[in-house]
């Protein structure tokens, strides 16, 4: 017995001292992850539709061979994969530089706290350029963290010229701006569009147009009344549902407040964001939806036309059609379930959703290479910058999306199948400008999730509103403090 | 001599009734147990559209071909299956192997000898036990950090040398089952202390060295918080670790890919139940018992 | 020369103390004093290193504590963390000991309980997040497991929706907890249970005692120091119930699910990271906790062991004066 616990601790002790010894040099260039990627080309030469190399350097956690290093934190490894790409289209960069990569999950705040403590540490592992998803972009722009991101303009981007030469998008550079200056801009762009059913168009009001159908739901005029007073009972007449549910709608109304939550430290409901309660409440009270949450199963079933009523629209960006709707549309052809069934047109009130921006540390070491990285992601108009590759489907997403620059999207062309072959990109650059992000703070994701609640609890009755509402109060003043 | 039979008979017939009522008890909750394994079966045999539209379907449209999608997508989404066993086997069982081996030992010296501090340190271990580990995360992640000790695995594995817990469950149990008679008699036969403690009172210690050594496993293998922010390098990361990449890509995560790398990770571990499992499930005869 | 041994004795009692000193000194003790001492300051906001006592910026010492204190949700979460609890722990050691009955007795020769008690700890191994999401499927609304069934068995009365009302969520949460544990807080009965004598059953045996008074006369006697460690764990483990509730409901359904670790957490990382509130709530829990720890152990303590330490002490001092 003694034999066998000696010699199980001595394997323990070594395998344990191994790790640690293994582990010190994180900052040299990983050479030896030979073990690992042993097996995986052999896996990837099964997959035709990416290219060898992008899978392989998928393999290493470093790009490029250069002497200055880059530390770049990333939560996906979708900006990693861009990285690669411009090295491969500029090998010099990679010469000159090597990129680190850091991917930390979001799941359970892991993300923003790890990057937070290398931000506050600082020194030669600190990030020298960081991401951030919509959901925590405003912690980092202009909340807590915003001291350490740099302007764009300290990086050595002429970066007025620059935005006015890409058209960005509106609200990207409201959601990176910090006291007017940019620290922060994004590559895709959100700004969302009503997806409608062409047949239940066709069925209860006699026309698919999305001309037509943008004066029959009020699109643009910043409100839901239209929708929900006229359009929605004309649906349930004929046993459709206006919306999947609530959700769908809060977004919109979320985006599209004119005031924050927090005004001068104090709590400030915004008309539109309190008319939300009432949407909820109607929606639910009239029948006008199936009730679903939103990424519920129930949700899916109505994309594929198969819930209790058939669903007239959905509202999001492009990303909700390519990676939501079209896979979940129960066929991959005109004719089977809702494929090719659906059109786009500019949405009531408009809104974005998601998106990721990019920013650079101020401390960092390597300003011209950081920016040279940065501008490429966000400013590039050309037909190798990274927005064309994005747009056009040439990164591998297997989707055509929308990005920032409105040049670009100019130069793109964005005829679905799947939504009867429109060109969708009209309707959703016409989104991107309704767009708005002067209502943002750092605190919405929590706050959102506590308002949305608050009208769930009213809508289904077990709340009355004034209790609705003071739940939320007490909610937001004992967890944030206001 | 009939009232006899007839004692006896109802006897027998409530014993049938007995076993009748634990046989469909213990079916019913075998089932129940299977579900979330099933579900994690069959739902790596789905594709991500399949999960969405239902999560709890046993079937698929087209199983093979999409599992062989599957595992594509985890590999190539940096979700290498071997180094994230290789990780989590090393950390799981050396960090096993330090929280029951020293949790035996300090709950021997609490329970075998008589120091002056001995009341005043159990009473610490309990003490330590309560502290939330919320509590204690993120100023362990703030220390690690400033000492540039992340994606070293050693700092995953060496704090589990102090574990309240098992110390706590050790201290209980040998209170139980230890005899001092026992060591006193080694003692007389010149056997030096350390030695009585590896060659007489871990082998006496076996089911709860078993019961813990699988708990403490479990514990480590499914410990996905501090490996997430500790371990950012990728030849480093753990199974769970890897699991959590998956959700990737913004917007578009694959759910079929990440049943599959839950169940890649859950697999090692019931081999590991299933060998340790025997020592509690035949029970081990013990040596010195105090009745 | 007894003495000396005595003395000899005590010097291994520190000597194998050491490892866990040393590696709980290094790893915890450090976090832990820095979160005790954060409940007295300031210190709030992501990326902040600067702080300052409350006092030396004019606001009373225990400011925070009171702040948790007065808190409705604070409340509302301790409550939802003991009910969960209590709901939860009752079948979990009901069903524990019930199933160590059955698979520990020699009398009813139950088949396959060897598999049995390996299938009942399994819902253990696989994580808590997993479980939570799960069962936040089988409970979908208006489409899940569960509901298919209602609308089958009753169509007319339509899905209920599980997930926004208060008692459904705080039941379901303590099912997957029970669901998780019960086969883990069984199998520590019955490593109590094997360590105990077979001749003690054999005694009891033939003194004629039924299978349900040796159950309770002898066997709950004997694991009664396993018992108190199942009962103390769990209580530790209910108090800082997490992982289930975050992800099966979080703050939603007014805050149905919402306990006291969600509350700690929910301070520090939920948008105005109020790190000091966060350590002071995180202290209180820690003194409730240990308060009614130490209850426990005081009710359930070993009455002949703290007798015949007494006992010890008297004859050790009665030999010093002697000597």
């Amino acid at each position: 017995m003694k034999k066998v616990i000696a010699s199980v601790l001595s394997v323990a002790m070594v395998a344990a001292i191994a790790a640690g010894c293994t582990t010190q040099p994180t900052d040299a260039p990983v050479s030896t992850t030979g073990d690992n990627g042993e097996t995986d080309p052999v896996e990837t030469e099964t997959s035709a539709d990416e290219t060898e190399e992008t899978t392989t350097e998928k393999q290493t956690a470093t790009y490029g061979t250069g002497a200055e290093h880059i530390n770049l934190w990333s939560f996906t490894n979708e900006i990693p994969n861009m990285v690669g790409q411009y090295i491969k289209q500029n090998p010099e960069f990679g010469e000159k530089y090597t990129v680190d990569c850091t991917i930390i999950a979001t799941d359970g705040g892991a993300y923003q706290q790890a990057l937070d403590a290398a931000l506050v540490a600082g020194g030669d592992t600190a990030p020298d350029m960081y991401a951030a998803e919509a959901a925590f972009i405003l912690k980092y722009s202009q909340g807590d963290m915003a001291k350490f991101a740099s302007t764009y303009k300290d990086l050595g981007i002429d970066v007025d010229a620059k935005i006015k030469d890409a058209d960005i998008a509106g609200y990207t550079i409201e959601v990176g701006s910090r006291d007017g200056e940019v620290v922060a801009l994004g590559y895709q762009a959100t700004g969302c569009a009503m997806i409608y059913s062409s047949s239940i168009a066709l069925d209860v009001f006699g026309t698919d147009d999305p001309a037509e159908i943008e004066k029959i739901v009020g699109a643009g005029t910043g409100s839901w009344d239209t929708y929900l007073n006229e359009v929605a009972p004309k649906l349930k007449e004929k046993g459709y549902a206006a919306v999947s549910g609530a959700g769908d709608i809060w977004n919109a109304c979320e985006k599209s407040a004119d005031t924050p939550w927090i005004v001068n430290g104090e709590l400030n409901i915004d008309p539109k964001r309190d008319a939300y309660l009432d949407i909820a409440k109607t929606l639910k009270d009239n029948g006008y939806s199936n009730d679903a949450a939103g990424w519920s199963e129930a949700w899916f079933a109505d994309m594929k036309g198969e819930g209790p009523q058939k669903v007239f629209a959905f509202f999001g960006p492009a990303w909700l059609i390519n990676y939501t709707l079209y896979p979940n549309c129960g066929g991959t052809q005109a004719g089977e379930g809702t494929y090719g069934d659906w059109r786009v047109c500019a949405p009531p009130v408009g809104f974005f959703w998601g998106g990721t921006w990019v920013l650079g540390n101020k401390d960092t070491d390597n300003k011209e290479g950081v920016a040279e990285l940065i501008e490429w992601i966000t400013l590039d108009t050309s037909e190798t910058g990274l927005q064309y590759l994005w747009a056009n489907d040439l990164m591998g997403n297997g989707a055509k999306d929308t990005v920032a620059s409105a040049t670009v999207m100019a130069k793109s062309n964005g005829t679905l199948d799947f939504c009867g072959g429109q060109d969708i990109f009209p309707a959703f650059i016409a989104g991107n400008s309704y767009a708005s992000a002067k209502a943002m703070t750092q605190y919405d994701e929590t706050i959102n999730r506590y308002w949305t609640d608050a009208a769930n609890q009213y809508a289904e009755g077990n709340l009355d509103r004034d209790a609705a509402v003071d739940a939320f109060k007490t909610n937001v003043a004992d967890n944030l403090s206001f | 001599m009939s009232d006899n039979t007839v004692k006896m008979s109802s006897i027998r017939r409530n014993e049938i009734i007995l076993k009748v009522v634990i046989y469909i008890v213990s079916i019913i909750f075998s089932i129940m147990t299977l579900f979330p394994f099933v579900i994690m079966f069959a739902n790596s045999f789905k594709s991500t559209v399949e999960v969405q539209q239902s999560t709890l379907a046993l079937w698929s449209a087209h199983p093979f071909a999409n599992l062989a999608k599957n595992w594509h997508v985890i590999n190539s989404k940096d979700f290498h299956p071997f180094t994230g066993l290789l990780n989590s086997f090393i950390i799981s069982t050396c960090s096993t192997i330090l929280n029951v081996y020293f949790s035996s030992l300090t709950a021997y010296a609490i329970t075998a000898y008589e120091w002056k501090l001995r009341d005043a340190f159990s009473g610490m271990i309990i003490a330590v036990m309560m502290i939330p580990t919320t509590v204690t995360t993120i100023g362990f992640y703030q220390m690690v950090y400033k000492l540039g000790l992340t994606n070293n695995l050693s700092m995953l594995i060496i704090p589990s040398i102090a574990a309240p817990m098992t110390v706590f469950f050790m201290r209980q149990y040998l209170q139980a089952n230890l005899a001092m008679e026992i060591v006193q008699s080694a003692r007389i036969d010149g056997a030096g202390e350390f030695r009585i403690f590896n060659q007489i009172v871990v082998p006496l210690m076996k089911p709860a060295i078993a019961t813990q050594a699988i708990f403490a496993y479990v514990g480590s293998w499914n410990n996905l918080f501090m490996p997430l922010i500790l371990l950012t390098d990728k030849t480093k990361k753990t199974l769970p670790v890897m699991v959590s990449l998956l959700n990737g890509d913004i917007y578009k995560t694959e759910y079929g890919a990440i049943y599959l790398g839950l169940f890649i990770t859950v697999l090692p571990l019931i081999v590991v139940y299933a060998f340790l499992s025997k020592y509690i499930v035949e029970g081990v005869a013990l040596g010195g018992v105090k009745s | 020369m007894r003495n000396k041994k005595i003395v000899d004795y005590a010097k291994f009692g520190y000597l194998f103390s050491i490892p866990f000193i040393l590696s709980f000194c290094i790893f915890t003790l450090y976090p832990v004093i820095y979160t005790f001492v954060i409940g007295f300051t300031n210190l709030k906001g992501a990326g902040n290193t600067e702080w300052q006592f409350l006092p030396s910026v004019g606001k009373n010492l225990f400011q925070n504590f009171i702040d948790v204190l007065t808190s409705k949700t604070f409340h509302k979460a301790f409550r939802n963390t003991w009910i969960i609890w209590i709901i939860n722990f009752i079948p979990q050691l009901g069903f524990a000991l019930l199933f160590t009955a059955w698979f520990t007795d020699k009398r009813t020769k139950v088949k396959g309980t060897g598999l049995f008690k390996i299938l009942f700890y399994m819902p253990n191994i696989i994580t808590a997040a997993t479980m939570a999401i799960l069962f936040n499927k089988l409970f979908g609304y208006p489409k899940g497991a569960i509901n298919d069934i209602i609308i089958l068995l009753n169509p007319a009365k339509g899905a209920y929706n599980f997930n926004a009302h208060e008692w459904p969520v705080k039941l379901i949460i303590a099912f997957v907890q029970f669901f998780q544990w019960y086969g883990n807080t069984m199998v520590y009965l019955i490593a109590g249970v094997i360590g105990i004598s077979p001749e003690v059953f054999e005694a009891a045996e033939i003194d004629g005692a039924n299978r349900v008074q040796t159950f309770f006369k002898i066997t709950i006697p004997c694991i009664r120091q396993i018992m108190l460690f199942t009962l103390v764990t769990s209580l530790i483990g209910g108090l800082n119930m997490f992982d289930i509730p975050q992800l099966y409901i979080g703050t939603d359904a007014n805050n149905a699910g919402l306990t006291t670790n969600m509350y700690i957490r929910n301070q520090a990382f939920s948008g105005s990271y109020m790190y000091n509130r966060s350590a002071a709530a995180s202290v209180i829990l820690f003194i409730i906790i240990v308060a009614l720890s130490s209850i426990l152990f005081y009710i359930l303590r070993d009455k002949d062991e703290a007798k015949l330490k007494k006992l010890k002490k008297q004859e050790l001092r009665a030999a010093k004066k002697g000597f």
